[in-house]
């Protein structure tokens, strides 16, 4: 007996689509962001960042020339409007596309009941959402 | 856009016979028409990859012409785009590499940037994952329609992976900030030892199985039904398969998820091996759902370095980019490159980048002199 291909689950799918045009999201907005900081307004100047990095300064370094101290949190979702800003907030949409995708694939798996594998895409979203809230403890 | 599968079919076609010299030009005009239709297939069926493609063309030139940017005492404004640019083209071949080499782009770009840059490390760490997950990240959705990525094992092995890639960047902040330059010197010497191991896996391809049959089944695994079936496109049949040791393989992913968190790479080829060898997965299962879980560790990692500061957008935006375009690419476009030839130039790669580590570490954690290289 010839047996056909096997269907994917649609909680497989519903996380991979997000997933993917999330990171497509991420990366049209770092293309924005990328054009703004050479064309237009910035953070802090392109040339500062790079030059920073270039000269193999320290986090603290580059960020204590630049607006004096280390961020601690999402700096760029108060500077949108801005090259930096923007090209941060794109990189992070790419990555947090994750959150969301384990969230709905979760809900995907609780409604076909399979209770064990819904929960542990649900722990997997809650560990990505420490992360995501900066809820790991941080030396000060 | 079966990134990882296809470095596999690619190394089987590797060893078909070559055509006889009479047929060489019919074969030649073959190719020429298949290369052909493959482009045009790619344009069609991804049109999302060609409107990138155009937008990052366009937005580099942009940037050249329209710069505002002004010159540094450590860089003229030309510079600054020439990285920019750079970064982007060199990104985009990472990612093929890494994906006909079947490893995560991280593993070649962060022990280079260590190895040979002044960059701090924390930056290049935070990049190294930005590299290390955007081209398992596109990668993730064909995986999924394709049922190559088993939905129970990615869920199963992404809870322990996770938690270990949040501990791993953690520890890596309190690292630096703690130990300073001796901290370094040792990430760098560590570093360089475990690429070494890397290296080791890909030269020996890690005695992987193509279909491995488990003799004992833990009751573990059988309560997690972690168990599945996929269609071969070689073989024109559904495998089905049956994963063992889920305890091992549970423990063995913390692991792992802490070393791409610390270190800032993704080690696909650990995960693989673990899924293969460990849990008794096919080649081709394993290669996918480690793709999938290197993106869910390191986007995990991420954000400890995002939140602390260590990732500088303008820096990591071209690398990002190229990752989405080389990831997506290198599985549609570089057919005619043999994985073996691949596997070589990483081999190369890693073992000069692992030795520089090595004797950088050396200097740095201990304050000795190795006037090599």
């Amino acid at each position: 007996m010839i047996e056909n291909k096997p269907k994917p689950p649609i909680a497989g799918i519903i996380y991979g689509e997000i997933v993917y045009w999330g990171v497509l999201a991420g990366s049209l907005i770092v293309i924005v962001g990328s054009v703004l900081a050479f064309l237009g307004d910035n953070y802090v100047p392109v040339s500062y960042w790079i030059s920073s990095i270039w000269k193999g300064e320290t986090v603290l370094q580059t960020w204590s020339g630049a607006t004096g101290a280390l961020p601690n949190g999402h700096w760029y979702l108060s500077q949108l409007t801005t090259g930096d800003g923007l090209s941060a907030f794109g990189i992070s949409l790419g990555v947090f596309s994750v959150a969301p995708a384990l969230f709905l694939s979760s809900v995907a798996l609780f409604r076909e009941k399979e209770w064990l594998y819904g929960s542990l895409a649900m722990v997997g979203c809650i560990v990505v959402m420490i992360g995501v809230l900066g809820l790991a403890p941080m030396p000060k | 856009m079966n990134l990882r599968s296809s470095a596999t079919a690619r190394s089987e076609s590797s060893t078909q016979p070559v055509p006889l010299a009479k047929d060489k030009k019919g074969a030649k005009k073959k190719r020429k028409r298949t290369r052909k239709n493959r482009f045009w297939s790619l344009v069609t069926n991804v049109p999302e990859l060609s409107i990138l493609i155009m937008l990052i063309v366009g937005a580099y030139i942009l940037m050249g012409v329209f710069s505002k940017v002004e010159s540094t005492e450590v860089l003229s404004a030309s510079s600054v785009w020439l990285i920019i640019v750079g970064s982007f083209l060199i990104s985009t071949a990472i990612a093929t590499l890494a994906v006909i080499g079947g490893i995560g782009g991280g593993v070649i770009f962060t022990p280079i940037m260590l190895g040979f840059t002044s960059l701090d490390s924390l930056v290049i760490r935070a990049t190294g994952l930005v590299v290390a997950m955007f081209s398992g990240l596109v990668s993730t959705g064909p995986f999924m329609k394709t049922k190559l990525a088993d939905i129970k094992l990615v869920f199963y092995c992404g809870v322990p992976i996770t938690v270990g890639a949040l501990a791993g960047s953690v520890s890596a902040i309190y690292f630096h900030e703690g130990l300073g330059e001796f901290g370094d010197g040792l990430v760098r010497l560590s570093l360089g030892i475990l690429m070494l191991v890397v290296a080791w896996f890909l030269f020996t391809g890690g005695g992987k199985t193509e279909y491995p049959e488990p003799k004992n089944i833990d009751k573990l695994s059988v309560m997690l039904g972690l168990n599945g079936s996929y269609w071969e496109e070689s073989l024109g049949k559904v495998v089905h398969y049956q994963l063992t040791r889920a305890l091992i393989g549970g423990i063995v992913f913390i692991a792992l998820g802490f070393i791409g968190g610390f270190f800032g790479l993704g080690g696909g080829a650990f995960l693989t091996a673990t899924l293969n060898l460990i849990m008794m997965a096919p080649v081709k299962i394993a290669a996918a759902c480690s793709g999938v879980l290197l993106a869910i560790s390191n986007a995990t990692a991420i954000w400890t370095y995002i939140t602390y500061g260590a990732m500088i957008a303008i820096f990591a935006a071209p690398w990002m980019l190229g990752q989405v375009v080389g990831g997506i690419l290198g599985a549609h476009l570089l057919i005619r490159i043999r994985a073996g030839f691949v596997r070589k130039v990483l081999i190369v790669i890693l073992v000069v980048s692992s030795i520089k580590l090595i004797i950088r570490g050396v200097e740095e954690a201990f304050g000795i002199n190795i006037p090599i290289i």
